[in-house]
């Protein structure tokens, strides 16, 4: 297993730059998630560090080694892809065996590899069988045992659950978490599911148009995103933005005045900002409550989404436009209905005129939904 | 210098041996493809001394000629010919496309006895050449008075285009959603009507195809011109074009200009249509 | 048609079966099937004096042991092979590698070559012939003098003229104007291969080399067969290149005979020889039986033991 770092990578097609400089340090074991958009240079970086597309600048090391211009199987990865890309012509034995033949290892040892590691995925009963004759998660499975055979550094993960049906990629990955901890191996993992990354990952990479918006622990990314697209982006439904102005600028009791005359409370150090200064108010929908008292506001439900144990209420606010709440599911309100609700100070988050968050002071540290 | 980075990819400086070897194989083999073509047609413009004294060389103000067209065109009704060739395959393409529509929709959507043989019927045609049976269809158009018309060059080329336009199309028909039927049933709209309005018009891809592969192989025909329609006034180009050269094949300048005014016309509407027609080839409809 | 027999009401008679089937399958029966299958038939008479009578297969024992016939006919068959080994030896394999160059990844102006490559498989086999005869002709000496501006001038023959070198020569053309086929065909099964699975080759390790022996060849190899297996036809039916080039005598001294030139000559007669119907329709069964057993050798052997791959 290894380190992995990234120097300031870049990626140029022709004259279109697609990386702009990605600077990552991944330690040892750890499990990383790349998320982002389509388009947001995800896939590529995870092509630049598996070899088969060449880095335009900068350096990559695996293990302290620069390995820039090494081919993928001297870097020591090993790569699931999005579609599997199994060999359709080979079995599963010989899909797993496939790479561990070309280097040349001898009979009994790629047997025995590609049958421990049949075992481990519990595949081992479909060692003969073609491709097309597996079932998604089975064909999932071999592209993991093939990835897993090869002993890697690192594995690459390319959106390897995207394929599978809703009820098989939650299995999939808790196994996959699982999986993570019996190898203990430094895996890199794509994905634009933001619950898989946060479920999955020990760091998750969000990135934004070839740049690294932030890298942080799951939840270091929930309470404290470094940007008002990080904000967005972690967290469902997502959060809600109101566009104001700084009323009263201030290390920790700030505020905030909306388009509609309301002013709104924040535990928030504005002291950087000048009263005037426009900024977007970030209302995560779990944190609105209807029994607060603070901060309040009065709308008309427009509105309901019931998932069970709890239901998404769209409220209109009038001028400030629409509001998602986040509320238990046996709540009884109904489209039309006028209600009131409030959020804490503390709950708040707040960006700046170019999207870069201010420090929350006391943020609240635990997501559960304050009912 | 430029050339050479025209034609690397970007980041191609680590596979430029690689590249460069590609495209000299590729440039060798297109020239090697071409060059007897633009032999002929260059060559069909100089006069008869340039021709000889330096076959490879452009035509100049000195050499150019139009002789040989004019030989050709006042010893031999090339109008006429192209014209037989231009009605045979137009109609013999466009019953192949219809025709063949329609069989592969009443194979694939209907179940009836005898299906399966009629199917079978249709494959056995794709690797059977209809040539092989030249003995009886020659007797066959004596009796039915045919010989010697286009009548019967198109009804042969009707029958040797059917059997691979069924098996395409009828590849393509079982793409179709069958709710689009289904939904139209439902609103009782005919049999007809379904095949006509609904199925036809999504063909129509599928149906260019088709009509590549057929028309290349009646254009080019020569057998059953030279044996079912070998009259003056029946001639279509390939056997014009092979009667001519046959005929005059010491006059040099009208020998190049005969193989022109046959080549020139094809590639004329190759290089407009290979699009269509590689995508045709390429798209899987044949597999 | 099924009825059902619990209701009475019987099912119309499906009209629009006839009219849909109907034209296309009178047309193919009418001039396809039925006369092939006459041609069997005829091939069991002999026709003398105006009316025709059952031999059985005396026309066949004629052809492959009397003295006047089996020569032709076993000369025929043995340069048809040999014709479809040229092709199989040259025109697949240049296809081929011109299919496995041509879908290099990102490579420039790949679609012109491939337009242009593809370019003399459009045009008529009578034109090619008579362009390659030109170009071959001592007496123009295009050739001859490209031989000689290389250094391989004193090679040059009239090699369409010579019976050691008619057929080859011919075979060579044939394989020239056709190498479109394959190289389209196989180079269509390659972009169908997803890159996600080169991708995964070379993730595993694999060179170039490798990733196209073990990944790409076993992927293309039902085209392959298929290839083959259309050569094959096509060639056993191959007459107008043969024709246009060297007459229906298939000169010089029947070295460039096929099946195809053999069957017009029986059926038409030349020179002093008479044309004969029931005889050109035994060469013709001939023809068709080879073919057939092409096929089905094909089918059973190589067709059933390859199976395609989806993706």
């Amino acid at each position: 297993m290894a380190s992995v770092k990234l120097n300031n990578i870049k990626k140029r097609f022709g004259n279109v730059d697609v990386l702009h400089g990605i600077d990552l340090d991944i330690k040892d074991g750890e499990f990383v998630v790349l998320i982002g958009e389509s388009g947001c240079g995800k896939s590529t970086l995870l092509r630049l560090l598996s070899g088969l597309e060449d880095i335009s600048e900068g350096d990559l090391y695996i293990d302290d080694e620069r390995v820039n211009g090494r081919s993928p199987a001297k870097r020591g990865i090993a790569m699931v892809f999005q579609s599997y890309a199994l060999y359709p012509h080979m079995n599963v034995f010989k899909n797993m065996a496939f790479g561990l033949k070309i280097s040349g290892k001898d009979k009994s040892h790629v047997n025995e590899k590609v049958i421990e590691a049949a075992k481990k995925l519990k595949i081992d009963h479909l060692l003969d069988r073609l491709p097309r004759e597996l079932s998604g998660g089975q064909r999932q499975r071999v592209a993991i045992g093939r990835a897993i055979v090869r002993d890697p550094k690192v594995f690459l993960f390319d959106e390897p659950l995207s394929n599978l049906d809703a009820s098989l990629r939650v299995q999939t990955r808790v196994e996959l978490g699982k999986l993570h901890q019996e190898l203990k191996a430094t895996i890199i993992y794509v994905t634009h599911d933001q619950v898989e990354a946060m479920t999955l990952g020990d760091k998750i990479v969000v990135m934004n148009k070839g740049r690294v918006e932030q890298v942080g622990a799951p939840l270091d990314l929930y309470h404290h995103p470094k940007t008002q697209f990080v904000a967005a982006f972690i967290g469902s439904p997502k959060m809600n933005f109101l566009q104001g102005k700084v009323q009263q600028a201030d290390s920790e009791n700030s505020q905030v005045v909306l388009e509609s005359g309301r002013v709104i409370r924040a535990s928030i150090d504005t002291s950087s900002l000048n009263e005037g200064d426009t900024v977007q108010l970030g209302l995560r929908p779990e944190h609105i409550a209807l029994n607060c008292s603070e901060n309040t506001f009065e709308g008309t439900v427009t509105l309901i989404e019931h998932l069970g144990e709890l239901s998404y209420l769209y409220v209109d606010v009038g001028q400030e436009g629409e509001l998602v709440l986040k509320v238990n599911g046996d709540n009884q309100h109904q489209a039309g209905d006028r209600i009131q609700f409030g959020i804490k100070p503390n709950y708040l988050y707040l960006f700046d005129h170019e999207g870069k968050a201010l420090t929350r002071i006391n943020a609240h540290q635990s997501p559960s939904i304050p009912l | 210098m430029k050339l050479i980075h025209r034609l690397m990819p970007s980041n191609g400086l680590r596979q430029l041996p690689k590249s460069v070897s590609v495209h000299a194989v590729l440039l060798a083999y297109t020239i090697i493809a071409l060059f007897p073509i633009l032999v002929v047609v260059i060559n069909s413009f100089k006069d008869r001394r340039a021709i000889f004294r330096d076959p490879l060389g452009l035509p100049t103000h000195d050499s150019f000629t139009l002789v040989g067209f004019q030989q050709v065109l006042l010893r031999s009704d090339f109008g006429l010919y192209s014209w037989n060739s231009l009605v045979v395959t137009i109609l013999a393409v466009g019953l192949v496309l219809l025709l063949g529509a329609m069989a592969a929709w009443a194979l694939t959507e209907y179940k009836f006895k005898g299906n399966l043989l009629i199917t079978f019927l249709f494959a056995m045609g794709i690797m059977i050449p209809i040539r092989l049976g030249t003995v009886s269809i020659l007797s066959l158009m004596v009796d039915l008075h045919l010989v010697n018309t286009l009548t019967a060059l198109v009804l042969v080329y009707i029958a040797q285009g059917l059997p691979l336009a069924v098996y395409i199309l009828s590849e393509f028909v079982r793409t179709i959603p069958k709710e689009l039927t289904e939904a139209a049933r439902c609103d009782s709209v005919s049999e007809y009507k379904i095949f006509f309005c609904i199925i036809l018009p999504l063909l129509k891809p599928a149906m260019a195809t088709v009509a590549v592969f057929t028309m290349i192989p009646i254009w080019n025909d020569l057998w059953f011109p030279l044996i079912l329609a070998p009259g003056e006034s029946t001639r279509t180009i390939t056997l014009g074009v092979q009667q001519f050269v046959g005929q005059y094949v010491t006059d040099w300048n009208s020998v190049l200009s005969a193989l022109t005014m046959a080549i020139v016309p094809v590639l004329i509407l190759y290089t407009i249509f290979s699009r269509q027609l590689i995508r045709g080839l390429t798209s899987g409809a044949v597999k | 048609m099924t009825s059902s027999n619990q209701h009475d009401e019987k099912k119309p008679f499906p009209w629009h079966l006839v009219f849909f089937l109907g034209p296309g399958l009178l047309i193919y029966v009418v001039f396809s099937v039925y006369p092939l299958l006459d041609t069997l038939v005829l091939s069991l008479y002999q026709e003398q004096d105006g009316h025709s009578s059952f031999v059985g297969l005396q026309n066949f024992i004629t052809l492959i042991t009397d003295d006047t016939w089996s020569h032709a006919f076993w000369n025929a068959l043995a340069n048809n092979f040999e014709f479809f080994a040229i092709h199989m030896l040259l025109q697949n394999p240049i296809g081929l590698i011109l299919a496995v160059l041509l879908s290099s990844p990102k490579l420039r102006l790949s679609s012109t070559y491939r337009t242009l490559i593809f370019m003399p498989t459009m045009l008529s086999v009578v034109i090619i012939g008579f362009v390659w005869q030109l170009l071959l002709s001592p007496i123009w000496g295009i050739a001859e003098n490209f031989l000689y501006d290389i250094g391989l001038g004193q090679y040059f023959d009239a090699w369409l003229g010579k019976e050691s070198s008619a057929l080859i020569t011919l075979g060579f053309i044939s394989v020239w104007q056709f190498v479109g086929i394959p190289m389209m065909l196989i180079y269509a099964t390659l972009l169908n291969i997803p890159d996600d699975i080169i991708d995964a080759s070379v993730v595993d390790g694999a060179n170039s080399f490798q990733t196209f022996w073990h990944i790409k060849l076993p992927l293309i190899l039902p085209t392959i067969a298929m290839v083959s297996i259309l050569t094959f036809v096509a060639n056993f039916n191959a007459f107008e290149l043969i024709y246009a080039v060297k007459g229906a005598l298939a000169g010089p001294n029947f070295s460039t005979d096929l099946m195809g030139t053999f069957f017009y000559r029986t059926f038409f007669g030349f020179q002093l020889q008479q044309g004969s119907a029931s005889m050109g329709a035994a060469v013709a069964t001939l023809m068709f039986l080879i073919i057939l057993v092409g096929v089905m050798l094909f089918l059973f052997f190589i067709q059933r033991r390859i199976q395609r791959f989806q993706f």
